[in-house]
């Protein structure tokens, strides 16, 4: 069967043929990938949502870095890099960081749970279309790796300035970053879009 | 928006024959009926206003530069003595202290980026008003890939996160977080909506005989 679409970067209008698992439809003109159908992706991207989902919460749970100098200790949680700058004034700043680093990584993964559970059983969830429509405003703004890079960067600065302990929420937070990763790259959107009208019928 | 359009748009393109790809949901539909019927976004055949939006957010993230660059983006106190630094002198310090990757990494992330990703937005906006023809397909990849590397920007931001949240004894060893960082944060939010605004189909539109 031929599928009727246009390539969302030139425009080009294309008649795509069905993809198979661990195919990706590539556009002729400006080599910008259309769709990718990973293997198993579905259920791939489900079980990525739902162990991010647990280190998430890990990684929120317990101390994330400490620091010692002087025969003082500070121990700091990953939430901390946004209250701490909401103690020193910046509030918007602070929530700014707050929807980057957990509050839409963890909207996203609950929104792909909540639309990719029904779907393994060819249901549709309730207000789906909605829910998917706002779900992919959400990835571009997740910065969960980012972030992660920042950490390894701070711990560079102040390696000479004292001794730093990893905490268990900071190798949970790492853990999060590539299941999140993986998850995303097993989430095609147009592909999620054909799946939920199929299910709705 | 019919066949009277078709002039606008190279020929072998979806708007050519009167059809928009929703970009919500990615289907395609014919541009008369409005509004996509699986998922009931506006259709528009192009992003409204294209242009004009990414060079006023252009502009805005210009301005916002400035501050982000010139004022300081946190402030070290050792020992009761107070320190401010810029974006730039981090990387000076870093490139002292013998730190050669990392300050790479911020040369790259906090100036390079964002100044490539301003330019090269420039240049795009200047191309599609002006008409270029050539090198549509390389001009498609400069959009993607400054659509992908807007975001490393926020490393700066979340260092200066990390350390004001971690050091913090006093006057013994403290850091601040200094106006920069709200200047420079919104530098990268602002051109990652310009980003966003500029619609890479205009590139393939004004083409005088098809690629």
């Amino acid at each position: 069967m031929k599928h009727i679409t246009a390539c969302h970067e030139c425009d080009l209008y294309l008649e795509l043929p069905a993809l198979r698992e661990g195919e990706k439809a590539i556009c002729p003109r400006c080599g910008h990938i259309i769709r990718v159908l990973g293997w198993n992706a579905l259920n791939r991207a489900l079980a990525y949502a739902l162990a991010a989902l647990v280190f998430l919460v890990a990684a929120n749970a317990f101390p994330f870095l400490a620091f010692r100098s002087q025969g003082q200790e500070q121990v700091m949680t990953l939430l901390q890099s946004v209250t701490a700058l909401y103690a020193e004034g910046y509030a918007s700043l602070a929530a700014l960081i707050l929807f980057l680093i957990v509050l839409i990584p963890a909207l996203l993964l609950v929104g792909v749970v909540y639309l990719c559970l029904p779907l393994r059983f060819g249901r549709c969830a309730l207000a789906a279309f909605p829910i998917c429509k706002w779900l992919f405003v959400l990835t571009r703004w997740s910065m969960v790796e980012v972030f992660l890079i920042g950490v390894l960067v701070s711990l560079i600065k102040i390696a000479d300035l004292a001794q730093v302990i990893l905490g268990i929420s900071f190798w949970a937070y790492i853990a999060f970053s590539l299941v999140l990763t993986a998850m995303l790259a097993n989430l095609d959107r147009h592909q999620l879009w054909d799946w939920l009208e199929e299910a709705r019928g | 928006m019919t066949s009277d359009n078709a002039a606008l748009y190279s020929a072998n393109s979806a708007a050519a024959k009167g059809l928009a790809l929703c970009h919500t949901c990615g289907k395609l539909s014919p541009i008369a009926i409005g509004a996509c019927p699986r998922c009931r976004t506006t259709l528009h055949v192009r992003k409204p206003d294209s242009i004009q939006r990414t060079w006023a957010l252009l502009l805005t993230a210009g301005v916002l530069y400035i501050p982000a660059n010139v004022l300081p983006i946190m402030q070290t106190e050792i020992f009761g003595r107070v320190s401010d630094s810029t974006i730039f002198g981090g990387v000076v310090v870093l490139w002292e202290h013998g730190s050669y990757p990392v300050a790479l990494v911020i040369l790259i992330a906090s100036v390079f980026i964002p100044l490539a990703k301003l330019f090269a937005l420039v240049w795009l906006s200047f191309s599609v008003s002006r008409q270029h023809q050539t090198r549509p397909r390389e001009r498609t990849v400069l959009y993607r890939l400054t659509e992908l590397v807007g975001r490393w920007s926020m490393v700066d931001i979340f260092v200066v996160a990390i350390l004001v949240a971690l050091i913090q004894l006093g006057g013994l060893m403290s850091i601040h977080p200094g106006p920069a960082s709200l200047a420079f944060a919104g530098v990268v939010v602002v051109t990652m909506f310009a980003a966003m605004s500029f619609d890479p189909r205009l590139i393939w539109d004004t083409l005088e005989g098809d690629a």
